[in-house]
């Protein structure tokens, strides 16, 4: 099987570095040729990778001799733009990493293509009146833009990629039933890989500014206020800090605002000095923090990703690691996490307190955290899933096929999806095509 | 060529365009190719049905055909590369007859949004077509009207060729064809009481139903008109047809509001018959010329009795207005030379 | 009784089924029934097999008639309150598409369909007795009706020639190659006569046919006719054979031209591999029944041409075998419509 692979490639793009892991599995399976468009530095592969300046350069004589398309997406702009743009005129397998794909799309129309109305029509098309609204409201100074609230949630476009896609690949059960909403084809749950970097050297405590007996509580990855710093500064602030010395690093892009709200949460809660807002710093600076935290702290509400690299980063070194009981946090085995309600101040609290008392109930958690992850988030598992999937997209084709051109034609005759006689023949077609058992 | 005539069928009723595809479909074999008649089942009730139907025929395929005649809605949808429309009918509850009687789909949303689509199919299937017919210039003026399509009209031949030879100006008028209220005969039956000529009528043809035999013959012995008038309520062959017409004195033809001419018509044209017929009959005109080749008069019962005792009065100008009919018809060319020629071109 | 027929057909392609609808259509008229017959045209590429699939599904015939026999898949998928479904064979191997995970995947929807058509119908008929098994492994009760012969009235025997007569497509199913191979081995001067259409791209095969006989040195008696057979030309072959020949390659159905050597008194030499003619063939009854091996055969033509009488008889013995086996549209209709 000829797989060609669209994929950030860059060496700054976490989806490129999980990329590099399969593909390098994956090409033990099938001939797989990595399309990337990256002008900077990407990984390294075993696997041929073909680096291309624009989407037009990729031609369809190109993609012909390819059996099959995956394409990677993620919510950020730069890295997945121009795969964007090619997965629309070819359709292939879309692996969606991120839930919330609102941020792309909107920045891909309003700042790419700078055109407002085809950002409006979008929403519209998708989400009905309220998305107009929202999109409306969005571009007039009416109120915040529904990407900077936890709205977004109820706008998470990833539509705008599934329908054209044949198959799509999710890597939490959550996105999954999410996808199944709208996209009749067939889905599939694969949990990301991910391995760490276990050889190169981490700094010390002495050298990250830590005392040996500070009780290192972290949270790593791009700040965001659906990680709720916040509410962890709140509740550190409320735990009995006499017994050990706590320090709290909040290590990752920060933007200006939240930043001034943490500390404003820092000051009231009077933890100058326990907390530490690092900002963005080296990934070895980054690998030393985790490596010696005593406790993750790895809270979303409300939950916008598709799964957590940072989590699965976190329990491959082997932490414990307190969640939020959502989306794909929800999905951990029970006694390899600690989950709370991620909206309840006390559970956190509570959590954090009976953790920073407790090591052994700390060095059991990291332990089985770290021996699910190692079982589950493999790379060859991932490739395996992947071939065991293609097989079932080619399967899912021919009906695929069906439903595209019965689709086609009543859109011709301006049949709207909303009438009934839509929904009576998508039932028709299931029984009539869904059994399968050989009569003669 | 290898080609295919496409039309509806309700199964066991059959009317002038099935007639029309039969026909058709012999005269291409007779002039050379290989033809075969498809029909598509058709039905539009409940109104979902419309739809389905509409669908199916998008669906199917032509394997091994080089050209596609479709004749009628919705099989006129099947795709095919080569394909030429000789529309008899579109789907006039969409269409004139929304808004009257015979509108058949529901005014609900449901209805509404079925007639949506049949006018949007029609618009977008017929574009796919490399021509269009119509058997009348009535239904061409509908397709312009509602679907802003042009067309071509191409009057429809009789299968068998009139023999014309002495033609007798004989004491009756003649009504050929299904009996029907649609057709009319009773009305030229309840007119012969206000004749105050000699004029006879014969109604030739099978009774639709009971009820359309049982009126005519109600009328006959009511108006004590059985001296005049004889109903023949069967199916007449051939021959007996060609001996009527070679005989009548005129042709009487007054259906309500039909788009094409009528076979009935051509017969009597053909046959160098004048012909009476109705000005609400529709597309009749297109072969009669008031007092030239005809009468086209109010259908009403004095005003057709009139037109009937005229033309017996004055029998020399009966014979004139056959042959200026006759004339008429070879004026416009209809025949099957040119429709063979025009489809598989 | 209103009645609605239904098939499927290739435009301008003939094929085995399209004359056994016509014939039923006549038949049911002849009867005094109203019929009315759709021909559907159905496409083979796999990639528009389904599509035509649904349309046919979406056809509602349920309003019409009083009766649906639907002949040929998928016509069985039309929906009706009262539709029964006679399966003649048909080349259930789809033509192979790009890819055979999406082969079969489409292979499984069709069967699916297949299914649910099948199970709706108030009555399954087959054309044989393998294919009443196979159903009855999948729980489905099928009742096995033989197609008749057409234009039974037109086959005649005019007395009993030399020549052994195998009429049926060319193909390299029905195995005439075997007949000639055979033929070296016989003692008699019993001669072949083999004739009947080829398939579009079935030049390779008569090339084959006539390396054969070029190659054993059979010109002399065995005549190749490839191509159509006008049916007066057909009538008179069977009527002057000795006897027929039909052992294609266990194929389900009774083969056709069994039957018009029947028709012509004639009887037929088949093999223990051809499938469904033993259904129809008695071994001594009214042919001879031997293994696929050239000497036997051969053995068997020598007998029909040596031993007249026996012959004879056993041709005298074809239509009373085909009244028994309800080979006649007074059975097929009957059945049809109960």
């Amino acid at each position: 099987m000829n797989i060609a692979w669209f994929t950030p490639f860059s060496t700054k793009s976490a989806i490129g570095r999980c990329s590099a892991g399969i593909v390098e599995e994956l090409s033990k399976l099938a001939q797989v040729d990595v399309f990337c468009f990256d002008s900077e530095e990407t990984h390294s592969s075993n696997a041929p990778i073909r680096k291309f300046t624009s989407p037009s350069a990729v031609t369809e004589e190109i993609l012909s001799q390819y059996d099959i398309v995956i394409y990677n997406f993620g919510n950020y702009l730069p890295f997945h733009r121009d795969i964007i743009e090619v997965s629309r005129r070819h359709p292939g397998i879309a692996i969606l990493h991120d839930f919330v794909m609102h941020h792309l799309f909107a920045g891909y129309y309003l700042e790419h293509l700078k055109s407002e109305p085809l950002y409006i029509q979008a929403m519209e098309r998708l989400y009905g009146r309220p998305g107009k609204r929202a999109a409306l409201d969005s571009l007039s100074n009416a109120g915040p833009r529904v990407w900077e609230t936890d709205a977004v949630v109820n706008y998470p476009m990833f539509e705008l990629v599934t329908s054209t896609a044949c198959g799509v690949i999710t890597h939490s059960g959550f996105l999954k039933k999410h996808v199944e909403d709208s996209f009749a084809g067939p889905v599939r749950k694969i949990s990301l890989p991910y391995t760490i970097d276990r050889q190169s050297q981490v700094m010390s405590r002495q050298e990250l500014g830590l005392g040996e007996k500070d009780l290192l509580i972290v949270t790593v990855g791009h700040a965001n206020r659906n990680k709720r710093i916040t509410s962890v500064i709140e509740a550190i602030g409320q735990l009995d800090r006499s017994q050990n010395s706590i320090r709290y690093v909040i290590a990752g892009a920060c933007a200006g605002d939240y930043r001034r709200d943490l500390k404003s949460m820092i000051a009231q809660n009077g933890l100058e000095g326990v907390v530490r807002i690092v900002g963005e710093v080296s990934d070895q600076e980054l690998r030393s923090y985790l490596s010696h935290a005593d406790i993750c702290v790895n809270l979303r509400w409300p939950a916008i990703e598709g799964a957590s690299a940072s989590a699965i980063e976190e329990m491959l070194f082997g932490k414990p690691l307190i969640v939020g009981n959502v989306g794909f946090y929800a999905e951990l085995p029970e006694n390899s996490v600690v989950r709370i309600d991620p909206q309840s101040l006390e559970q956190l609290r509570d959590a954090l307190g009976r953790l920073a008392s407790n090591p052994e109930e700390r060095a059991r958690l990291g332990v089985a955290a770290r021996e699910y992850a190692e079982r589950e988030f493999r790379s060859d598992s991932y490739a395996r899933q992947v071939i065991a999937f293609l097989r079932e997209v080619q399967g899912a084709r021919p009906l695929l096929d069906l439903t595209d051109k019965l689709a086609r034609q009543l859109d011709q005759m301006g049949i709207s999806r909303d009438m009934q006689i839509v929904d009576d023949l998508a039932g028709e077609l299931d029984t009539l095509f869904g059994g399968g058992e050989s009569i003669t | 060529m290898r080609i295919a005539v496409l039309n509806n069928c309700v199964p066991f009723l059959r009317g002038g365009a099935e007639h029309l595809a039969d026909a058709l479909t012999a005269k291409l074999q007779e002039y050379g190719h290989e033809a075969v008649l498809i029909r598509v089942p058709f039905r539009w009730d409940p109104p979902e049905k419309i739809i389905e139907h509409m669908l199916a025929c998008r669906l199917l395929r032509l394997p091994n055909v080089e050209r596609a005649i479709a004749i009628k809605f919705p099989a006129a949808y099947v795709p095919h590369p080569n394909k030429v429309l000789w529309l008899v009918h579109q789907f006039r509850q969409a269409y004139d007859f929304w808004g009257t009687e015979f509108q058949g789909l529901p005014d609900s949303v449901r209805g509404r949004q079925i007639r949506a689509a049949v006018i949007r199919a029609d618009n977008h299937f017929f574009a796919e077509a490399k021509a269009i017919y119509t058997n009348s210039k009535v239904t061409g003026d509908r397709l312009r009207r509602f679907n802003g399509i042009d067309s071509e009209v191409l009057l429809p031949p009789l299968y068998d060729p009139v023999e014309v030879e002495q033609q007798e100006c004989g004491d009756f008028i003649l009504c050929l064809g299904r009996v029907n209220a649609a057709k009319r005969q009773h009305l030229v039956v309840k007119a012969m009481k206000h004749c105050k000529t000699e004029v006879k009528l014969i109604v030739a043809g099978r009774p639709e139903s009971e009820a359309d035999a049982v009126e005519i013959r109600n009328t006959i012995r009511k108006d004590n008109l059985a001296q005049s008038i004889t109903f023949i309520d069967r199916f007449v062959s051939e021959k007996e047809k060609a001996d009527l017409l070679r005989r009548c004195l005129a042709v009487a033809y007054i259906p309500y509001d039909e788009d094409s001419y009528g076979y009935v018509t051509l017969e009597g044209c053909l046959s160098k018959k004048a012909v009476i017929t109705c000005i609400d009959s529709g597309g009749i005109d297109a072969l009669v010329r008031h007092r030239e080749t005809g009468f086209i008069v109010p259908p009403e019962p004095k005003v057709l009795a009139d037109a009937m005792d005229s033309l017996y009065s004055d029998k020399p100008g009966a014979a004139a207005m056959g042959e200026a009919g006759f004339e008429l018809a070879r004026s416009l060319n209809i025949n099957w030379d040119h429709v063979i020629e025009t489809l598989t071109k | 009784m209103k009645i609605v027929i239904a098939t499927t057909f290739t435009p301008f392609v003939k094929s085995g089924s399209t004359y056994i609808v016509n014939g039923l259509d006549q038949s049911l008229k002849q009867r005094g029934y109203d019929v009315e017959t759709f021909h559907f045209p159905f496409s083979d590429r796999p990639d528009e097999v389904l599509q035509q699939a649904t349309a046919l599904r979406l056809i509602d015939l349920s309003q019409f008639g009083d009766r649906l026999i639907a002949i040929r898949t998928p016509s069985h998928l039309l929906k009706h309150p009262n539709k029964v479904v006679w399966l003649l064979h048909s080349d259930r191997d789809a033509h192979g598409g790009s890819d055979a995970l999406e082969d079969e995947a489409r292979r499984q929807a069709l069967l699916s369909a297949d299914n649910i058509g099948l199970r709706e119908s108030s009555r399954v008929f087959c054309n044989s007795v393998a294919a009443k098994i196979r159903m009855r492994r999948h729980s489905l009760d099928a009742e096995v009706l033989y197609p008749p012969l057409l234009r039974y009235d037109q086959f005649h025997c005019d007395g009993y020639g030399d020549y052994l007569l195998y009429f049926s497509r060319l193909t390299r199913r029905k195995r005439q190659w075997l007949a000639i191979e055979s033929l070296r081995y016989t003692k008699t001067p019993v001669s072949l006569v083999i004739a009947g259409a080829s398939d579009p791209d079935g030049e390779p095969y008569v090339a084959e046919l006539r390396n054969l006989i070029h190659h054993y040195q059979l010109n002399h008696r065995v005549t190749l006719l490839p191509g159509w057979v006008p049916d007066d030309r057909k009538l008179e072959l069977f009527a002057g054979c000795l006897a027929g020949l039909c052992f294609p390659l266990d194929d389900d159905s009774y083969g056709y031209s069994s039957l018009e050597a029947h028709a012509s008194h004639k009887a037929i030499l088949t093999t223990t591999d051809a499938g469904g003619v033993r259904e129809l063939i008695v071994d001594g009854l009214n042919g001879l029944v031997r293994a696929p091996d050239p000497p036997a055969i051969a053995e068997a033509m020598d007998f029909l041409y040596t031993n007249r009488p026996a012959t004879q008889q056993m041709g005298a013995a074809g239509p009373p075998r085909m009244k028994e086996l309800g080979m006649n549209w007074d059975h097929v209709v009957e059945r049809l419509l109960s």
